[in-house]
């Protein structure tokens, strides 16, 4: 009985004593865990408890001698130990990880927002970015673009165009002639014959081009300039066919619903021909600088392509008919840049033209 | 051209619609009103009185008047040089508008004056500026009477763009525009008065011959015992509202029968001029112009001269003084005639003279109206000055006849043009109205276009679908989708290539796109030395100031680099444009579209910017165009080139351009501090080449290795001649090289030290040290048998 009495209370002892080195190394360790100040110290402490040799690893043995039906409490407990250590542990290193994030935030002077940057970008001709925009519409429409050379023969510029012999557009007054008997083209027109014989009789073509008159500079005028001209050729063709067009294709290019307008104009290319004033989408017809004040803005000459056009062309003008157009598109640029002075275009003046970047 | 009403109303009742109706419908259907004047609108209290006391003031030119203004005896105070005792004139009474200008009592050399007697300039009826309106004096039974009520001086007058009235000649004279008002407002127009002149056909013809080609129609007839000299008063003011001076009766009614039926006309003094040649000017013939100044002829133009072939007029532009109207003129020869448009023009232009009548002629005029503007005329100078007696029979050489042109239609094929339904009523109603000739005949409409329409503007179906529809209205048509067979639209590679070169070197190189001039600046190109060609200029000098077009694109880059230098220390530019680059065999332009780029950096040296220039065009071609090229050794370059800093672009199978720094001596007359690199490529050329195909490779999936190797090589040794060396070690696990770097100090006498990377990589396994080991010393290996060693 006795024996008995002492071998539970040796084994009490085991426990007891287990259960104290327990709180003993527990103790130690949450204060020092707590209160490490740097990862370093903390990695130290993980060492001296958690380590091969540590504080914690070195309890294990110790719990075979722990009886029986005692063990698995004090291997709870032990288990405990450890969850509690390394939770303290973790948990600092994530408060000092903070703190050292936050000390180098603090220890960086505030970046200076404001400071400009170079933004490397060069600029391209506002020419191009308005044409690329005017012919991405035409091109959601179904057109081709076509290019057309400079300096052409009198034949394409004007007989094949049917713009008479005796014609003033042909004087050397309004023509730049060169010494060959070719021109510098006049209009983008002297395209359209090459162009409905290449693409005609059905066709959807657009032309831009630059072209050339004798005339003395000046804000509004000038020798070199670029037009926009396009084609449409099909059968059956008719006048309210090409309001529509035109109607939508605007609607297009000033992203508005815009009212237009026929008058008659006289063109030796159309019959008949207009002129199409559009409401000015800047004032929206209540009158302003850009439509001087009449509410309309006279934007393309446009007509039913002449059947002598389309016979020189090889387009049987009795089977198929269509309209043609033109853009005066350096005037488009300028309502759209805001540049007052159509002799900027061909200035190369880069300081005027860097302005307008890649877009518009 | 300027259009008054109330010449107009003459013809076509317009009750009813205002100002602004006929200015937008006239818009509409016919051409454009660019201004509206409502005159007379701002002159009131104006009455007729009588001077019935005049003393002059000591001290001054001034006079004192008494007026008789009917009620009331006014004192006036008035400078007019013609003011006398018994003149009835126009007197603006105190609170009267004088254009603007309120009459009030004033005091005028100190004497207290209540009105004004005025001048037909300041009362903007006339041109006259002398001195006081002198009314005839029946007026004097008029005392008081308000001149308004007595002279047709409130009227509305359009200003309308001569420009789109080129293809119109009929437009050209008010008849012409009644006809078209009345057609557009469906009212009815009236006949406009003339003489008949077959009464006239037992007298005498005027001997006319016309030896010019340039003369279609020449019309004559011979009037005496003219006694009025001065227009009467509703005449001058219409003259002055259209814009023209009241001179004297004769010259005065040749404008106003001008204005009225499109024709122009001109009154020879009977005396001087009693017969009339038609001819061609020869050399050094002169003229003496109405307003006493000389006019040398151009040879070739036609000229009206006399019985003894001396000029007296050049046809069509301008009369002359030795036969011109005096205040003697008794008799008078009415010439009425027609001339070939062109030939007016160039006589015009030639000689620098617009005249209202050579702006007509231009136009191509309707013969037919030379015989009605002479009934015309007579019956007006008879109407004003009823002792003219007529002393010729209507004298005509006619020897240029236009055809009557005949022109069927259907309404469907109107109405299918048009895009509207249009009944046949309402094209046969239009036509008429515009003085064509219609019949129907089952269902075509068969018109006969009148004379005055048939010069040259109406001549096919297509003619009369416009002048259907714009009468119809073109805001009345509905604007109608229309179907196309949907094909894709395949746009061409060069077109779309060129906005992706633009925006590469926008975005990535930061350059500006510029524009520039067709010319060949020669006087800047001679400035710097710059050696360019010009195959082709102008035939005329111009207002351009230049003559040549340029043969190449980067001598007008260089002028921009010049001109925008001193405002940055690095200009960057570039344009696709175009030059003509030749003449072929049959003397036509070779035209090529070419790309140039100028790269200027006062921070770099000459080499680093001719590698930035090669990457850049190296990048545009290969990753933007997708042609494979490199640059290669150049033979032909632009002079104005360094040629040992120089490449030519080329592929496999062609070459595009070249890549090059400037010659010393043109970029030291540019700019001190600045280098300049220039590129210049056929666009066309390149933009259209063949594309290589983008296919992709094998990339490992195991780790690669870079290596570098330095070696020392001669310094002019080429990367590509030392790079075919390296080549010749060949290794399956050798991926590639690429240039790392290469320089070059004192100790290294002729050689140099080039630095590039090998990429080691295997397709099944992780390189082993041995295997990247062996390469190594393979490469060693073979570049030692080059004689070239690694760099210790």
């Amino acid at each position: 009985m006795r024996v008995y009495y002492v071998k539970i209370h040796i084994l009490l002892e085991a426990k007891i004593f287990m259960k104290e080195k327990i709180n003993a190394v527990l103790d130690e360790a949450l204060p020092k865990i707590n209160g490490a100040d740097s990862l370093e110290t903390l990695e130290a402490l993980r060492i001296e408890f958690m380590g091969k040799k540590g504080k914690v690893t070195e309890l294990m043995p110790e719990l075979k001698n722990v009886p029986n039906e005692q063990k698995r409490e004090m291997g709870i407990a032990l288990n405990a130990l450890k969850t509690q250590i390394s939770d303290a542990l973790e948990e600092r290193k994530v408060a000092l990880s903070e703190e050292a994030v936050k000390r180098e935030i603090e220890s960086m002077p505030e970046v200076d927002f404001s400071r400009p940057v170079n933004l490397k970008t060069g600029s391209m001709h506002p020419r191009s970015i308005i044409q690329k925009q005017v012919e991405d519409i035409f091109i959601s429409m179904g057109f081709i673009i076509e290019d057309g050379n400079e300096v052409e023969t009198e034949y394409n510029n004007f007989d094949a165009v049917n713009v008479p012999a005796t014609h003033p557009a042909r004087d050397a007054q309004d023509t730049f002639w060169l010494e060959n008997g070719q021109v510098l083209k006049t209009q983008t027109s002297a395209a359209q014959n090459r162009i409905l014989r290449t693409y005609g009789p059905k066709c959807k073509v657009l032309f831009p081009g630059r072209c050339f008159r004798n005339e003395a500079l000046d804000a509004s005028h000038e020798n070199t300039f670029f037009q926009i001209e396009g084609v449409v050729v099909d059968e059956n063709v008719s006048v309210s066919n090409l309001i529509y067009f035109m109607k939508e294709m605007l609607k297009g290019v000033f992203k508005k619903d815009l009212n237009v307008r026929l008058r008659p104009g006289f063109f030796p290319f159309t019959e008949p021909s207009f002129e199409l004033d559009a409401t000015c989408p800047f004032c929206g017809g209540r009158g302003c600088g850009t439509c001087k004040n009449s509410g309309w803005l006279e934007l393309c000459p446009c007509g039913m392509i002449h059947p002598n056009v389309l016979r020189e062309a090889g387009v049987d003008p009795e089977k198929y008919n269509g309209f043609a157009f033109g853009l005066g598109f350096d005037r488009l640029v300028m309502i759209r840049t805001g540049l007052s002075d159509i002799r900027y275009l061909n200035s190369g003046n880069i300081k005027v033209l860097e302005q307008f970047g890649v877009r518009m | 051209m300027k259009i008054s009403i109330n010449w107009i109303k003459e013809w076509v009742d317009l009750d009813g619609i205002s100002p602004e109706e006929i200015v937008e419908r006239f818009n509409l259907s016919t051409a454009e009103i660019e201004g509206v004047e409502y005159r007379g609108a701002n002159v009131s209290g104006v009455v007729v009185g009588k001077i019935i006391e005049l003393s002059d003031i000591e001290g001054s030119k001034n006079h004192l008047l008494k007026v008789d203004v009917g009620d009331e005896k006014l004192q006036i105070v008035c400078g007019a040089p013609n003011a006398r005792v018994g003149l009835v004139t126009c007197v603006a009474r105190v609170g009267a508008n004088v254009q603007g200008f309120k009459i009030t009592e004033a005091k005028r050399n100190g004497i207290s004056s209540f009105g004004m007697c005025c001048g037909a300039d300041e009362l903007g009826i006339g041109s006259d500026t002398t001195g006081i309106i002198e009314l005839p004096e029946e007026y004097e039974s008029k005392l008081g009477t308000d001149i308004k009520t007595l002279f047709p001086i409130d009227d509305v007058v359009f200003e309308i763009d001569n420009k789109s009235l080129t293809n119109r000649p009929d437009l050209w004279g008010h008849y012409g525009m009644a006809r078209e008002l009345a057609c557009i407002f469906k009212r009815e127009l009236k006949p406009i008065e003339a003489l008949d002149l077959s009464a006239f056909d037992g007298l005498k013809k005027v001997d006319i011959k016309v030896e010019s080609k340039g003369c279609q129609r020449y019309s004559a007839m011979t009037a005496e015992n003219i006694t009025v000299k001065k227009s009467p008063i509703p005449m001058a003011i219409r003259l002055c509202y259209c814009g023209m001076r009241d001179i004297n009766l004769l010259a005065d009614i040749t404008n106003y029968v001008m204005l009225e039926v499109g024709q122009p006309m001109h009154a020879f003094d009977g005396d001087k001029v009693k017969e009339i040649v038609v001819k061609d000017a020869g050399a050094d013939e002169t003229i003496l112009t109405l307003e006493g100044e000389n006019h040398e002829i151009p040879e070739g133009s036609v000229v009206i001269a006399n019985g003894e072939r001396v000029p007296v007029a050049i046809a069509g532009v301008k009369g002359g003084m030795l036969s011109g109207i005096t205040d003697e003129t008794t008799s008078v020869l009415f010439e009425s005639a027609t001339f070939e448009s062109s030939t007016i023009r160039k006589a015009s232009r030639t000689i620098g003279l617009i005249t209202d009548a050579s702006q007509r002629y231009e136009k191509s005029l309707d013969p037919e109206m030379t015989a009605l503007a002479l009934g015309r005329i007579l019956k007006v100078l008879k109407d004003i000055d009823s002792g003219v007696v007529v002393t010729s029979a209507f004298s005509d050489c006619y020897p240029f006849h236009y055809e009557t042109k005949k022109i069927t239609v259907t309404p469907e094929f109107i109405s299918s043009r048009v895009g509207t339904e249009i009944s046949s009523d309402t094209i046969v109603e239009t036509l008429e109205r515009l003085g064509f000739g219609v019949s129907v005949e089952g269902a075509n409409i068969n018109i006969v276009v009148p004379s005055w329409r048939g010069t040259k503007d109406v001549s096919m179906r297509e003619d009369i679908v416009e002048e259907v529809a714009r009468i119809y209205g073109y805001d009345n048509i509905q604007p109608k989708p229309f179907e196309f067979p949907s094909v894709p639209a395949v746009q061409m590679a060069s077109h779309t290539n060129e906005y992706a070169v633009k925006h590469l070197l926008s975005t990535k190189y930061d350059m500006n796109e510029l524009h520039s001039y067709v010319w060949n600046y020669e006087a800047f190109n001679k400035e710097h030395k710059i050696e360019t060609a010009s195959y082709l200029a102008l035939k005329d000098s111009s207002n351009a100031g230049q003559s040549g077009l340029r043969s190449e694109l980067a001598p007008t880059l260089l002028k921009f680099f010049h001109e925008n230098k001193n405002s940055f220390d690095r200009v960057g530019i570039y344009e696709i444009g175009r030059v003509v680059a030749g003449l072929d065999e049959n003397g036509l332009a070779i035209e090529k579209k070419k790309l140039s780029i100028v790269l200027g950096d006062t921070n770099k040296t000459e080499e680093e910017l001719f590698f930035e220039m090669k990457a850049i065009v190296l990048d545009l071609a290969k990753n933007v165009i997708g042609v494979d090229v490199d640059l290669a050794a150049c033979e032909s370059f632009p002079s104005f080139i360094h040629p040992r800093a120089v490449g030519l672009l080329k592929s496999r199978e062609a070459s595009y351009g070249y890549v090059g720094i400037l010659h010393p001596t043109v970029s030291k007359s540019l700019d001190k501090k600045y280098k300049v690199a220039v590129a210049e490529i056929d666009f066309g050329a390149i933009a259209n080449a063949r594309v290589f195909a983008v296919k992709a490779k094998q990339v490992s999936k195991f780790q690669n290795v870079l290596i570098d190797f330095t070696f020392m090589v001669p310094e002019n040794m080429k990367y590509a001649e030392f790079l075919s060396m390296l080549s010749k070690c060949r290794s399956k696990i050798l991926r590639g090289y690429s240039y790392v770097t290469e320089f070059k100090s004192a100790e290294m006498v002729g050689m140099k030290a080039l630095t590039v990377q090998a990429e080691l990589a295997s397709f099944d396994h992780t390189l082993s040290s041995d295997e990247i080991e062996t390469f190594r010393t393979d490469v060693i290996a073979t570049m030692l048998k080059n004689k070239i060693n690694l760099k210790a």
